[in-house]
């Protein structure tokens, strides 16, 4: 399946910024499941420096400053990315074989010399926007009984979390806290995977923050509307022996051929679409988001943007 | 130097604590030979000399602005150096030495590793707890290496001696290690106080350390371009507790001071604002923390650092050392993992063992850790303000309860260390010579293949017997540590000139340019001076009118009284109509005077001064500091004579800050070199002398009064701008205002004239290297010059006219009124066109989690 993703970000100044310097994470990265067949990145003004980068966790990232004044900044990143069909088998029939029990894992966490074990190790530790807590150790702990087999367990949290809590834009804001979000059991899709995340590692488990876009589809016989689609957050865990995992628990499901991973972090923090700071400007700006997620069909597909399927297989 | 353990006396008898191990005693009964010649030489000098040295000593390091800010107080305090040096002789140091070389060595391989391939993870050489648990570990520095073998420019560590005498490293410092500058200071000062101890003593010279670093830096710049290398000194502010050593080293390297706000980047680039333009930055030498280096990608709250900066190391167009994220190594958790680590990298042990140490978040070491903690010394796996090692021994069993929760609740960020009892050194204290507790810090430096470490370092003892924590945030004294040579050297200085010339042949520095803060805070300061004086010399003059025995009329007297209020705008103060305040004004003048918060004030101007001088310390000579030192003294004196009110003949409180801001303005003229630095400062000094003569004028003499009035009043305006002799004796007639005015307008031989200052204005504006560009002639210089006419073109009689209206002369009034906004006008163009305004920035998405862990 082949996506065509435009990203459009408006900001808008109340006064003249004379220099800007920010950091984006809006370029689709390669995955196991899914190769970034192009993108182009169109920052209007025109920036005076951009630079594409792999970053610590292999995301790419783009630099960008301005140095003359403006009032507006937009930035229109379109890629078309290619999601690969084994994603679809491994969402089908949930992992079967690997029944690593939730004790087993942690065992293997500590005593395995494997290089992707060590590595994962990063990921039960408590980053900048999530924290280990009791409270979360204690919501999540009746799912994961010892024997029971992890990814069956993550699964039934990604479940209470869709369950228990009510999806509200209005309720949290970037920096909410999880012991609120818990509190309230509210939230949008970024503070589930954070809260899940929090759950995972407060239990031991390494699990990862994973941003991207979801495609939406229009209810029955209507007609998609325009820059509908969204960003989206999920997440994913560790199993040794078995890699990463990703979950969804903002839509119950195990993200499959509907979601397009830009990038992947510790959390929120590593990899927010853009970052950075500025100069002058007034007191309030508006932003604007939209996003498009189109699906091409494959036998057809020529890409319109001139890219080739050339461009790297390589998984992250 | 043989001979019988020194027969000794009273103060100089020196005692020895059985048991423990004493850098004068070793374990031994007797005195080591080389102390031996010292503590002759002190006794030689007697309780009286040695006081007397001390005090020379302080003084020295008063003068030099030596200090360090404990955080406690507004103002920091003077550096404190003990007379009694530390001495090691060379052999025993070797070994010292060449242990310090190997952990910078392997610290080097290590932050190599850590932010490349991760080899020591991967092979299980150290937890990867260890390193991703940590929040010095920046995952945006990955990759960012400095060209050449080493990436750890600079690297200190605190050394204790134990019981028995070995040396153990207690912690370390990877970032921007602090404190080679102060044993810089302390030696320079050593060896002024004590010249023929110093000269005997073949003391090894620490010089050549510095030109290595002053080398690498250079060099490292040069890997980056091919013209001449720009090295900046990166500090995060006068506020820093180690401020005066970054002027000091910037001053002794030859680089420019810069704060974050005077850099920017721009097209890929980092550049400093200098005057008018920007110039490039090939080097960073930072004092600051790795955090604060960026707001773009570390902490987005820094306004220390510059935006953008991380990006431009990753294009490699700039070097910061130490690099960016170094800050990991600072975990004293490392110390545990060393002897491993030794063995991957060398596969050998380590020639300086570090403290026993243990950290919480292996399990085993947590268990033992946990039950052992009355024997340990805690600490965290970083820096944070505020937290101080913690002796277990000290604390009782609820402390013990408490610290044991914190432990088990974040185990990975807690470090534990065996208690050493460190080995004491004589320190001078209240006449005698006492064993005090010494912890070392040594440095090394990169060189071309490997480390340089400086011969001594910096040491810190208890400042009494019983201190267990050294650090100056305690209030620990310092001390120089002279490592001794069997034989004299041999001419050091013509062998490092060699090494030094041989070493790096072509390369040269660029021209030393300084950031324009600088600039305009010598402007600045010029301006604050004059304003202090202005009112020092309108104050004094209406304390000695109003001290007189004469009665004067209310009218005269309300005059007087608004006319300080006009000249120091410490409004609203006596432009009011409060009959009270007229009638007892001592209140409000003494609040003119004393009233820091007051603007305007005598004090508020001074403090503002002392404020501008620290920002530009590492560009005034040592005379200038001295006189600095004296404003902030008479300031303080001024304040304790006045304590009681007025009455005690104020007017003379008020002379010796008026001597020492001339002496201060003398200097500008007679040692300053007449660069762009003393041109600015001179144009803030004349653009503040014509304001304030204006201000006076305009404020006394535009009311008209009676005739015998009128002269005291008149007298009193020439008195405070330091005519009335020559008013007398030029002019026969004693009331003539035309004459005076013209002599206080537009008189060109009377250096305190208005036009005297325009036009030397004009000609420094005419000197500036912007001027040249473009056609025609500046705003800022169409002022100076309509000024400058207008005052030429007067017609004096016809400016003391009285309107018969308002009773006020008001063509004078008119005339002084254009003046006074013209001369803004000019002050205003010339600070938009020259300096730059620190903006802060504004974050894109605004953050506020926590980003420390």
């Amino acid at each position: 399946m082949i996506y065509r993703v435009r990203h459009l970000t408006h900001y808008i100044y109340e006064k003249p910024v004379t220099l800007c310097y920010n950091k984006a994470y809006l370029l689709l990265r390669n995955t196991a499941y899914q190769t970034c067949l192009g993108s182009t990145i169109d920052i209007s003004p025109l920036e005076s420096n951009g630079q594409r980068r792999s970053d610590y966790f292999g995301n790419q990232s783009y630099y960008f400053s301005l140095e003359e004044p403006h009032t507006e900044l937009i930035v229109d990143v379109r890629s078309e990315v290619q999601v690969h069909e084994s994603k679809y088998s491994a969402a089908l029939d949930l992992f079967p074989d690997l029944d690593v029990s939730c004790n087993q894992a942690l065992q293997l966490l500590k005593q395995s010399n494997d290089l992707s074990v060590i590595n994962a190790r990063e990921f039960v530790l408590d980053s900048p926007m999530i924290r280990a807590s009791d409270s979360l150790r204690e919501y999540a702990g009746s799912s994961f009984t010892c024997d029971r087999p992890l990814l069956t367990a993550v699964r039934e949290l990604t479940h209470r979390i869709y369950d228990e809590f009510t999806y509200d834009p209005t309720s949290t804001s970037i920096s909410t806290p999880l012991n609120e979000v818990l509190q309230k059991k509210r939230g949008v899709c970024q503070d589930f995977a954070h809260f899940a995340i929090g759950c995972l590692r407060s239990l031991g488990f390494p699990a990862r923050y994973v941003s991207g876009y979801l495609e939406t589809l229009p209810p029955p016989g209507q007609k998609k509307l325009e820059g509908s689609d969204a960003s989206h957050a999920w997440f994913a865990v560790f199993v040794p022996g078995g890699g990463w995992f990703e979950f969804d628990p903002t839509n119950n499901s195990v993200p499959a051929e509907h979601h397009l991973t830009t990038a992947w972090g510790r959390d929120y923090g590593d990899v927010s679409p853009i970052k950075g700071v500025f100069f002058d400007g007034g007191d309030n700006q508006k932003l604007n988001v939209s996003v498009d997620v189109v699906r091409l069909e494959a036998s057809s597909y020529q890409s319109s943007m001139g890219f080739t399927q050339r461009q790297s297989l390589s998984s992250g | 130097m043989d001979g019988p353990a020194l027969t000794i006396a009273d103060e100089f008898d020196y005692p020895r604590i059985e048991g423990s191990y004493d850098e004068v005693y070793g374990r031994e009964p007797q005195m080591r030979e080389h102390w031996q010649h010292l503590l002759k030489g002190f006794k030689g000098l007697g309780a009286k000399g040695i006081m007397e040295r001390h005090l020379k000593a302080e003084r020295i390091l008063r003068d030099d602005g030596a200090t360090y800010n404990d955080g406690s107080s507004r103002h920091a305090t003077t550096w404190q150096l003990d007379p009694v040096p530390v001495l090691l002789e060379s052999e025993e140091w070797g070994g010292i030495e060449s242990g310090l070389l190997e952990r910078s060595e392997l610290f080097n391989l290590v932050l190599k590793d850590l932010y490349g391939e991760r080899e020591l993870i991967r092979y299980g050489v150290i937890p990867p707890e260890l390193v991703f648990g940590h929040v010095g570990f920046l995952r945006s520095c990955q990759g960012l290496f400095l060209p050449g073998e080493h990436q750890l420019i600079l690297h200190a560590c605190d050394m204790v001696r134990d019981e028995k005498g070995s040396m153990h490293v207690i912690s370390d410092r990877t970032q921007a290690p602090s404190g080679a500058g102060y044993a810089l200071e302390n030696r320079t000062v050593m060896a002024r106080v004590l010249p023929s101890l110093f000269r005997d003593s073949h003391v090894h010279r620490l010089s050549l350390f510095f030109q290595t670093l002053r080398l690498k830096l250079n060099h490292l710049a040069s890997q980056i371009t091919s013209e001449l290398p720009r090295v900046v000194i990166l500090t995060p502010g006068t506020l820093n507790e180690t401020y005066f050593e970054h002027a000091y080293l910037a001053n002794y390297l030859g680089y420019p001071l810069v704060q974050g706000s005077d850099l920017q980047v721009s097209n890929g680039y980092l550049w400093m604002k200098s005057l008018g333009e920007l110039s490039r930055v090939d080097v960073v030498f930072r004092r600051i923390d790795d955090i604060f280096a960026d707001p773009v990608e570390l902490k987005s709250d820094s306004s220390l650092g510059v935006p953008g900066l991380l990006e431009v190391v990753r294009s490699g167009k700039v070097i910061v050392a130490n690099p960016l994220g170094s800050g990991l190594m600072e975990n004293p958790a490392f110390s545990r993992y060393m002897p491993e680590i030794s063995n991957h990298f060398l596969g050998r042990a380590l020639r300086l063992d570090s403290v026993k140490t243990y950290w919480c978040g292996d399990d085993s070491d947590l268990k033992y850790v946990l039950n052992n903690l009355e024997s340990l010394v805690i600490k965290l796996n970083f820096n944070k303000p505020g937290f101080n090692s913690v002796f277990g021994s000290q604390l009782d069993s609820k402390q013990i309860d408490a610290l044991k929760q914190s432990i088990k609740k974040s185990p990975m960020h807690f470090v534990a260390q065996e208690y050493i009892r460190p080995s004491t050194t004589p320190a001078w204290d209240n006449g005698r010579l006492m064993p005090r507790a010494t912890v070392l810090r040594g440095f090394s430096v990169a060189a071309e293949s490997s480390y340089r470490v400086m011969p001594g370092g910096l040491t810190r003892t208890g400042n009494e017997q019983r201190s267990l924590n050294l650090s100056n945030q305690q209030g620990a004294v310092s001390k120089d540590t002279w490592i001794i040579a069997s034989e004299p050297e041999k001419q050091t200085s013509l062998r490092e000139r060699k090494i030094l010339s041989s070493s790096m042949p072509r390369i040269k520095q660029a021209g030393v340019a300084f950031p324009c803060r600088v600039v305009e805070n010598l402007y600045w300061m010029g301006r604050y001076a004059e304003r202090a004086e202005a009112a020092l010399r309108v104050l004094r003059t209406v304390f000695v009118q109003f001290n007189s025995t004469y009665q004067m009329p209310d009218e005269t007297r309300r005059l007087l009284l608004r006319t300080v209020t006009d000249v120091t705008t410490t409004y609203p103060g006596f432009t009011g109509d409060d009959p009270v305040m007229f009638a007892q004004p001592e209140t409000e003048l003494l609040a003119v005077i004393l009233d820091e918060t007051r603007y305007g004030s005598v004090s508020n101007n001074l403090n503002a001064l002392l404020n501008c001088a620290d920002q530009v310390r590492e560009l005034l000579s040592a005379d200038t500091l001295r006189v600095i030192n004296d404003l902030q003294d008479e300031l303080n004196a001024l304040a304790n004579a006045l304590q009681s009110g007025l009455s005690a003949a104020p007017e003379e409180a008020l002379d010796p800050l008026v001597t020492t801001l001339l002496a201060l303005s003398g200097l500008g003229q007679e040692s300053m070199i007449r660069g762009l630095g003393w041109r600015f400062l001179d144009m803030g000094r004349r653009v503040e002398k014509a304001f304030q003569a204006v201000n006076l004028l305009r404020s006394s003499l535009v009311p008209v009064l009676p005739e015998s009035e009128q002269l005291r009043v008149f007298e009193m305006v020439l008195l405070s701008s330091e005519r009335l002799i020559t008013f007398r004796r030029r002019y026969h007639s004693e009331n003539d205002v035309a004459r005076g005015l013209e002599l206080l307008l537009s008189d060109s031989s009377n250096p305190r004239s208005v036009f005297y200052q325009v036009e030397l204005l004009r000609q420094h504006l005419a000197e500036l290297p912007s001027a040249s560009q473009g056609s025609g002639i500046t705003e800022e210089d169409r002022h100076l010059l309509e000024a400058s006419s207008t005052i030429q073109l007067c017609i004096f009689d016809d400016l003391v006219a009285e309107n018969e209206h308002t009773g006020t002369r008001m063509v004078l009034d008119q005339l002084l009124g254009r003046l006074q906004f013209l001369l803004q006008e000019s002050s205003s163009r010339i600070s938009s066109k020259y300096f730059d305004h620190v903006k802060v920035h504004q974050q894109l998405v605004r953050t506020n989690w926590d980003e420390e862990l």
